[in-house]
């Protein structure tokens, strides 16, 4: 028993943003794709109504963003409609997508339906590289769409996806980036889930590689002030302290799947006794405040005493709950990103480790 | 950004119906004193001498020189964080 006040069961606020996995259909195959291994199949998506009817809702609970994505979300003939349906119900419109399919009649009936960011990753600098990373020649496709996005009144950020293979050729995919010109630029460290995680010791870098890369984020910052907006995430398997995980499990977003269930995070489904409620079954708002997968590590109920005296509870909700579960096997284990696990020592290691050699990429 | 420029809300950027909030690219910017009131201004035609004229006019009272440093102050600031163009 605990003598640590502890707040176990909160009323949650509203949620700001809600990730629609349109689909999981995707024409690329990326080895750090961050769909679960077990991937929704076509006959089990969501109908155009179910997803308006969503969107609908969202907005009602005080949802601002709405993050379209996949799978590839052109792979959803009624795109435009979904998108004028997030729109008319006051909802932000960000896609995510590999550009594969997007001809400039279709470009121009999304924006005109009322999408206002697109997001469009890139791989590598080269194009063997990229499509190898890829599973499939995509490279050349983003690079043509580049151009003709720019003549459309929607913000466009460029995410390059950085990982050992990549990372040490950094300061030439920012000018690859730069030279591109996108409103916002993000450099995203992969983040170890889903197939990322099958491929990790491939994936991750070494510690010099990490600390390399810093000075060279730095500068890039400072010389496009005013011109591009940069954004860089420290990747949390080279920190002292885990990240404030999707915000805090339950507490600003979910996520709903091809199939119609609702998820606290990308990869909930990894951890063991979860039950999703489905939006086929339920409203929303239900679903946010009582479905019991929501419910599971909401507030600090579930802590240990380690994070329930430490000051940055607050800060880091207790970091990340599949991150815990795939590196220990239990998912309320402290983050082993923290130094104060006892399990930190499994990142230590990682980040020494020689990688394996054969690649596995996504269905 | 000098009062001749004629600023305009960036692509992707658009004020929230009723709240504070400019809705951006991945977030929100929570909008304090006269912040939204300025943004609402902007259309790409006027410049910022215009944007100064109408706020002076709007809240009676107000020092026009005081106005005219804070469009200036804001409008830079936001045009750093790459959400307003001029």
């Amino acid at each position: 028993m605990s003598s640590i006040s502890s707040n176990p069961s909160p009323q949650p606020g509203s949620p700001l943003s809600l990730i629609a996995e349109l689909t999981h259909r995707c024409p690329l195959h990326c080895l750090y794709c961050s769909n679960p291994i077990e991937m929704q199949r076509a006959e089990t998506e969501l109908s155009t109504a179910d997803w308006k009817r969503v969107f609908q809702q969202a907005a009602q609970m005080g949802v601002l963003h709405l993050h379209l994505t996949g799978g590839e979300p052109l792979a959803r003939r009624d795109l435009p409609e979904l998108i004028r349906a997030g729109r008319d119900a006051g909802l932000y419109i960000n896609m995510i997508t590999s550009g594969v399919g997007l001809t400039e009649e279709r470009l121009a009936a999304l924006v005109e339906a009322g999408l206002e960011h697109l997001q469009l990753s890139f791989q590598d600098i080269e194009e063997m590289a990229a499509n190898h990373i890829a599973g499939t020649r995509a490279h050349a496709i983003k690079l043509a769409l580049v151009p003709v996005l720019k003549k459309y009144p929607l913000a466009f950020t460029i995410n390059l996806v950085v990982h050992r293979m990549n990372l040490d050729h950094l300061e030439e995919f920012i000018a690859l980036a730069e030279e591109l010109g996108p409103d916002r630029l993000e450099i995203a460290h992969v983040q170890y889930y889903g197939w990322a995680l099958k491929n990790r010791s491939l994936l991750m870098p070494t510690e010099e590689q990490v600390m390399r890369s810093l000075p060279i984020v730095e500068a890039a910052k400072e010389r496009l002030k005013g011109k591009i907006h940069l954004e860089a995430v420290f990747p949390d398997y080279f920190g002292s302290f885990p990240k404030a995980c999707v915000g805090g499990w339950g507490r600003q977003m979910m996520l709903i799947d091809p199939a119609g269930q609702a998820l606290p995070c990308h990869s909930a489904a990894v951890i063991p006794g979860l039950t999703f409620d489905n939006v086929r079954e339920h409203d929303l708002e239900w679903i946010w405040n009582s479905s019991s997968a929501f419910q599971r590590f909401r507030g600090d109920a579930w802590m240990s005493d380690t994070c329930l005296s430490c000051p940055r509870k607050e800060k880091d909700f207790g970091g990340c709950r599949c991150q815990a579960f795939m590196l220990t096997g239990d998912p309320d284990a402290i983050d082993p990103v923290c130094s104060l696990s006892p399990h930190h020592g499994l990142l230590m290691e990682l980040r020494v480790s020689q990688p394996e050699v054969l690649p596995i990429w996504r269905d | 950004m000098d009062l001749n420029s004629t600023p305009k809300l960036a692509p992707g950027c658009r004020l929230h119906p009723t709240d504070s909030i400019l809705l951006i690219p991945e977030g929100t910017l929570n909008l304090t004193g006269p912040t939204r009131e300025i943004l609402s201004k902007l259309d790409g035609n006027k410049n910022v001498t215009t944007v100064v004229t109408e706020l002076v006019a709007q809240f009676e009272g107000a020092d026009a020189k005081e106005i005219e440093s804070d469009v200036l102050n804001v409008l830079s600031r936001l045009q750093q964080r790459g959400v307003v163009r001029a």
